[in-house]
């Protein structure tokens, strides 16, 4: 069995997701893309849990699945808030946090 | 003894509300007299002893010992002492008498005889302290009690400027008494008084810098309380208070404390000869100034005011040259026919409504014989006329400077020119107050047997006095008709005339053996003017009293066109005496104004620029930093993001290239 | 006893959380006033005999990093709890009787500055002391930015806060850092220890002493506050609501000074040679410019502000003169201005309500109908001016003393001090109660219950000025035991009749005989071989 193919697939899965949090506007889209990526991680974190035959990785993933479900939770909260005060759902115009 | 005024005071404070009319004033007096009493019982015990143990000391408790600087709380009876608590406390009850009537109409009665009870306690407590930390104690209660005395009648603004005036010279004289006592510590390791006198010669050489140093910084203390050039400007305007205040602190008793400083340490002075002939200068200075001044000024109790610094001036050229027992002598017998003279002077001025101006009065020898007779008393014992007080003991001190030899001939001839000095001003305001036409006062009070009043008001300013605090209202009591202020006037005029024969040469000499014991280690102690000598003084003292009350005579009374003639003649000299040699100026020039400039450019300037400068600097700095870093807060999501991600690719990047 | 002491006044803090809004201040009061029974008790249990402390607590606390939960008393601080006890009660009681808006949090906030202040004085551990010093920031930030006054002349109470906090801020962080670096330092590779006797027993290399002194003094000066770190002062002590800033200034700018005898003198010794001439000119500055500032002011709380700064300049001159006396002056002298300060400023708060204002120009003439008020201001202000007589010139005596015996030319310039004092103190009280009163000014008496605030304080001075030996006979040892880390003092112990012989060794600072002094453990000796 190859780690490397493993590896290979959660690089690619992670620059799909980064790429989408830096090129689209939709908050619910990005949301997406940072699942995306935090399961890359999580690919990655088994892949090696295997590798070593030690099961701490394995573990790690479950606390980041449980750590993106909350994530989630509050993102899309956000997003329906923003939806509710018909402010545009578009992150370029959601920029009252400028210093 | 040092209970009874304490007390005293203290009952009569806090019963300010419940003393009716002249209890308070019942209570503090008998509390004085009981002090005085006292007193006497302390001399009685006293002789009994020998003489070589004529000199107690006891410890009531420690006070403060910590780090080797045991200071106690301890008392010291020698006869030095015991004469100076007699003075003061005699006096001080007779003064007391004085006032239960004097300030029958004033409406801070209780609170005077609070503070004038406490006064006596801490003279005493000055007086009676057997160490220099203790003696500072005492000195600052009396600085005290001058001050809450001076401005009693606090709602005029000059009393509470003269108040303050007094207060901040005398902690400038407590500055210079606490180094002195500091440096008698680094020297001797303690404060004891038996102690350090006993060591003194042993530690010291004559002259040795050190001991000069403790004696001028002790001189400073005892010029800033005695009045002395050129720490005396507080004096003149500590008018401002009551007369019995007056007649009591700033004549008879506290004035005369700096004389007891110089007499108390004789043992550290006459290791230090240089700062005695300082103080002797000084004593001289002032004794001619202040002479010279009150031959121009009008204030009534401001001349006798001047004449105070002036015979005090005498005190410490005697004390400071070795005539320790004639300086003390003249302390006491100046006592008695001061606190006379200012309370003959309280009387007129009481008829007058508080108008203290000598130019408005005239005539008083009709309206009140009485108070008349103990003001031309205390004016001829002041200019030592033949056979009273203030001939014996002055002349005493003169004959002594003759007899040091030397150059302290100085002394005699200036004594004499003060003499002479002393008997023109001090029959200028005889005459000039008794003599003449009859003033509208003088002739209503003998007419009508009292004097209708107009509102008062302040003289230095023409404000209207303010009642309220108690300045005495319109029913002012007119000093005769008083029984209890005829009794202390009747007694101090006795004394006046007549204490100078307890120390007359050739016949007896009281004054100097019951002091013996406390300056017998002096050197000067042996030095002895002659009967002869004694006597060919007198002659000249005599001779030049009647000169200067003759001069006085023609000036103001023969010939009153004189004088002014003199002032146009002499006009420089007359505005500079007029102008009390421009001491209040140059102290204020030299010290009030600098004080005051750099205060007020610390609070202008310096406060704005620099401390809040630092302020604003770092605020400035903040937020410049904050203003850069702020361009990066675009509040485009994805550029934050971005950031992100090339951050941590570079680092990314960094490991890879590390590990590799 | 000395747990129960540090933290009654929080536990009663949290009561009048939950009790009824009337009764809140009083559940505090009551705290503060078992508090004083406790402080007191402890003074009664304190063995002014015994070296060392007493009455220990030591637990290990966060046992990781070597933090200990220890506290413990001696001559040095058992005094200072005490003037926190004293003081805290009559300021709790006044606000009471005036009510504050939103009392519970209000009282809650003033308790925890009594528990916070308290900690500082006992906590001997290094880092147990950094916290409560910071601790005690917490509290007097809200008591200052939420129920201070805004001023019209411009001064905003949060404004002035923050500033203060900043400033304080600034200060204990740097303080922070030296502490760690300390105990870092000192363990050497071994087990860390916060322990203030532990590092007593490691002192550092004269290198890492210089910069964790600057670090330490830049924290106790800002606190006191001293000549050019006051910035935060004035604006601070314009908006502070009065009976806070009472204890403000009576209590925890003492706790600077008292850091220096706890903490930089037995840890820094050589530093604070090194430094002893810097920090002593500062002392004077603070001393000058203090009192010039206060004759010149004619607001009143600042005039009560910046003679503050010439009495804690007096007190770290007593510090930063070596010597025993000083030290013991200066702790004398710390509870004495604790005693003086807070007095004045109620006083200040009682004529700020019948003037209307807190213009010195615009009050005057209270005494005739305000007789008792007027004699306890009179009282106070005698005291701050250090009478003789009263205690406060014991403790500026023993402090002249020894920089005269140190540094002469200090001892002059700070005797001016003295005379300015006396100046600015009596200008005080003229302008409020002397003087022709003007219209707007209400003339009344003391009512009964700030008599019974004031009264004991003004007891408590009075009784000082009385017997001062109370205090100094329990700091000797200690304060002595203090200044003997920096080996420059001498025992001072007159010996009988042969010092005006001996004065030669016993003039100079460096020609002391350190073997004629009683030293605690080790370090003291081990700092003496290094100085030579």
């Amino acid at each position: 069995m190859h780690t490397e193919w493993y590896i290979v697939l959660s690089a690619l899965l992670f620059a799909v997701g980064a790429a989408g949090v830096l090129l689209r506007r939709s908050p619910l889209v990005i949301l997406l893309c940072l699942e995306l990526m935090l399961n890359a991680g999580n690919l990655a974190l088994v892949a090696f849990s295997r590798m070593l035959g030690n099961s701490d990785g394995q573990i790690f993933a479950i606390v980041v699945m449980v750590v993106a479900a909350c994530e989630v939770v509050v993102g899309l909260g956000l997003i329906v808030a923003i939806y509710r005060r018909r402010l545009p759902l578009n992150v370029d115009e959601l920029r009252e946090l400028r210093g | 003894m040092l209970l009874f005024p304490l007390l005293g005071s203290i009952v009569i404070g806090l019963g300010y509300r419940v003393w009716p009319g002249r209890a308070a004033g019942w209570i503090g007096t008998g509390a004085i007299g009981l002090s005085f009493a006292a007193s006497i019982g302390v001399l009685i015990s006293l002789l009994d002893h020998p003489d070589s143990g004529r000199q107690l000391s006891s410890t009531l408790w420690t006070y403060a010992n910590a780090a080797g600087l045991d200071i106690k709380l301890n008392v010291f009876v020698d006869p030095l002492s015991v004469f100076m608590i007699l003075v003061v406390s005699g006096v001080s009850a007779l003064i007391h008498l004085y006032s239960v009537a004097y300030m029958d109409s004033d409406r801070g009665y209780t609170r005077f005889f609070s503070l004038l009870n406490f006064f006596v306690f801490s003279m005493l407590l000055l007086i009676l302290a057997g160490n220099f930390v203790l003696l500072i104690v005492g000195w600052a209660f009396v600085g005290f009690a001058s001050y809450a005395l001076i401005s009693f009648w606090y709602r005029r603004a000059t009393a509470t400027a003269a108040g303050m005036k007094a207060f901040v010279i005398n902690v400038f004289g407590d500055v210079g008494l606490v180094f002195a006592a500091i440096l008698i510590f680094r020297e001797f390791g303690q404060f004891d008084y038996t102690d350090v006198f006993r060591r003194a010669p042993h530690v010291f050489h004559t002259n040795e810098w050190t001991v000069v140093a403790i004696c001028l910084l002790l001189l400073v203390g005892a010029f800033a309380k005695s009045a002395q050039l050129p720490l005396h400007t507080w004096l003149p305007d500590a008018m401002e208070g009551p007369t019995p205040v007056s007649a009591l602190i700033h004549a008879a008793t506290m004035v005369t404390a700096g004389v007891y400083l110089i007499a108390r340490t004789y043992p550290l002075f006459d290791l230090a000869p240089t700062a005695a002939d300082i103080a002797a200068f000084t004593g001289l200075a002032t004794l001619l100034v202040a002479g010279s001044i009150a031959l121009v000024v009008t204030d009534m109790k401001r001349i006798i005011a001047y004449s105070t610094m002036s015979q005090i001036g005498y005190m410490v050229v005697g004390v400071s040259i070795g005539a320790y027992s004639a300086g003390l002598f003249h302390l006491m017998t100046h006592a008695f026919f001061k606190a006379l003279l200012f309370m003959a002077a309280g009387s007129i001025i009481a008829a007058m409504a508080n108008q203290q101006n000598i130019d408005r009065m005239s005539g008083f020898r009709r309206a009140m014989p009485f108070t008349g007779a103990m003001l031309i008393i205390g004016a001829l014992a002041l200019s030592g006329f033949t056979g009273t007080s203030g001939f014996f003991s002055k002349d005493e001190i003169l004959a002594f400077a003759t007899d040091r030899g030397s150059f302290y001939w100085i002394f005699t001839i200036g004594g004499y020119l003060g003499a002479l000095l002393t008997a023109i001003y001090s029959f200028r305001l005889v005459f000039r107050v008794l003599g003449g036409e009859e003033c509208d006062e003088a002739k209503e009070l003998r007419e009508t047997g009292h004097v209708v009043h107009a509102e008062p008001e302040n003289p230095a300013t023409g404000e209207v006095e303010d009642t309220d605090v108690g300045f005495p209202g319109a029913e002012h009591h007119i000093a005769e008709q008083a029984p209890p202020m005829r009794i202390a006037m009747a007694g101090l005029g006795f004394l006046a005339l007549f204490a100078g024969f307890i120390q007359v040469p050739g016949l007896d000499n009281v004054i100097h053996n019951f002091l013996a014991p406390t300056f017998a280690a002096s050197p000067f102690e042996r030095i002895e003017p002659s009967t002869a000598a004694s006597w060919e003084g007198f002659a000249v003292g005599t001779l030049i009293a009647l000169t200067g009350i003759g001069i006085a005579y023609l000036l103001y009374v023969r010939q009153p066109a004189t004088t002014a003639r003199l002032i146009e003649r002499l006009h420089p000299v007359y505005t500079l005496l007029l102008n009390k040699w421009y001491f209040d100026e140059l102290i204020d020039v030299l010290i009030v104004r600098p004080a005051l400039a750099f205060g007020s450019f610390c609070n202008r300037t310096f406060e704005r620029v620099v401390v809040q400068g630092i302020v604003n600097g770092t605020v400035d700095v903040v937020r410049g930093a904050g203003g850069v870093v702020r361009t990066v807060q675009s509040g485009f999501v994805r550029s934050y993001a971005l950031l992100l991600v090339t951050g941590f690719a570079a680092l990314g990047l960094y490991f890879l290239i590390q590990s590799s | 006893m000395i747990n129960s002491v540090l933290w009654t006044p929080l536990v009663f803090g949290v009561l009048g959380l939950v009790a009824p809004k009337r009764y809140s201040g009083w559940v505090v009061t009551v705290g503060a006033a078992v508090t004083l029974g406790l402080a007191i008790a402890l003074l009664a249990g304190f063995d002014s005999g015994a070296t060392g402390l007493q009455d220990t607590t030591d637990v290990a606390w966060i046992s990781g990093l070597g933090v200990r939960y220890s506290l413990g008393l001696d001559g040095l601080n058992i005094f200072l709890i005490l003037l926190t006890a004293v003081l805290w009660l009559p300021a709790v009681a006044f606000s009471a009787w005036r009510e504050p808006e939103r009392p519970r949090n209000y009282f809650l906030m003033l308790a925890l500055g009594e528990t916070a202040t308290m900690g500082a004085f006992v906590s001997q551990d290094l880092l147990l002391f950094v916290l409560f010093f910071d601790l005690m920031l917490i509290p007097f930030y809200f008591l200052f930015g939420v129920w201070g006054q805004d001023r019209p002349d411009g001064v905003r109470a949060s404004a002035a806060t923050l500033k203060m906090i900043i400033y304080t801020l600034v200060g204990s962080l740097l303080m922070l850092v030296g502490a760690i670096a300390t105990a870092i330092l000192a363990a050497d590779g071994g087990p860390i220890s916060f322990s203030i006797a532990d590092l007593q027993h490691h002192i550092l290399s004269s290198g890492s002493q210089y910069w964790i002194f600057c670090f330490f003094a830049a924290a106790f000066l800002v606190k006191m506050p001293a000549f050019l770190l006051h910035g935060w002062m004035p604006d601070a002590y314009r908006a502070a609501p009065l009976p806070a800033l009472a204890v403000f200034s009576g209590v925890l700018a003492k706790v600077g000074a008292y850091g220096f005898l706890r903490i930089v003198l037995p840890l820094y010794p050589q530093a604070t040679i090194h430094f002893q001439t810097i920090v002593l000119l500062i002392a004077l500055a603070s001393i000058l410019y203090g009192s010039v500032m206060a004759f010149t002011q004619t607001n009143v709380r600042l005039i009560a502000g910046y003679s503050s700064v010439a009495q804690l300049g007096f007190i770290t001159a007593g510090i930063f003169a070596l010597r025993a006396d000083g030290a013991n002056g200066a702790l004398l002298q710390m509870v004495n201005h604790g005693l003086v300060v807070a007095p004045i400023i109620l006083i200040i708060a009682l004529l700020a309500e019948r003037a209307g204002t807190e213009d010195l120009r615009e009050m005057g003439g209270e005494a005739l109908r305000a007789p008792v008020l007027a004699t306890m201001f009179l009282i106070v202000v005698l005291a701050t001016l250090a009478m003789p007589g009263s205690a406060n010139f014991i403790g500026e005596f023993y402090i002249l003393n020894a920089l005269f015996q140190a540094k002469i030319v200090f001892a002059f310039v700070a005797a001016t001090g003295m005379v300015m004092s006396a100046y600015y103190a009596l200008r005080l009280y003229q302008r409020t109660m002397h003087n022709r009163k003007p219209e707007r000014v209400e003339s009344r008496d003391l009512g009964l219950r700030d008599g019974l605030v004031l009264a004991p304080l003004v007891a408590c001075i009075v009784a000082l000025a009385f017997y001062p030996q109370l205090i100094l006979h329990r700091t000797d040892d200690s304060a002595t035991a203090t200044v003997a880390a920096t080996c420059l003092v001498p025992s001072a112990q007159p010996q009988g009749g042969a010092l005006g012989v001996a004065g030669p060794s016993y003039r100079c600072p460096g020609g002391f005989r350190p073997s004629s002094y009683a030293f605690g453990p080790q370090p003291a000796a081990a700092v003496l071989e290094t100085n030579r």
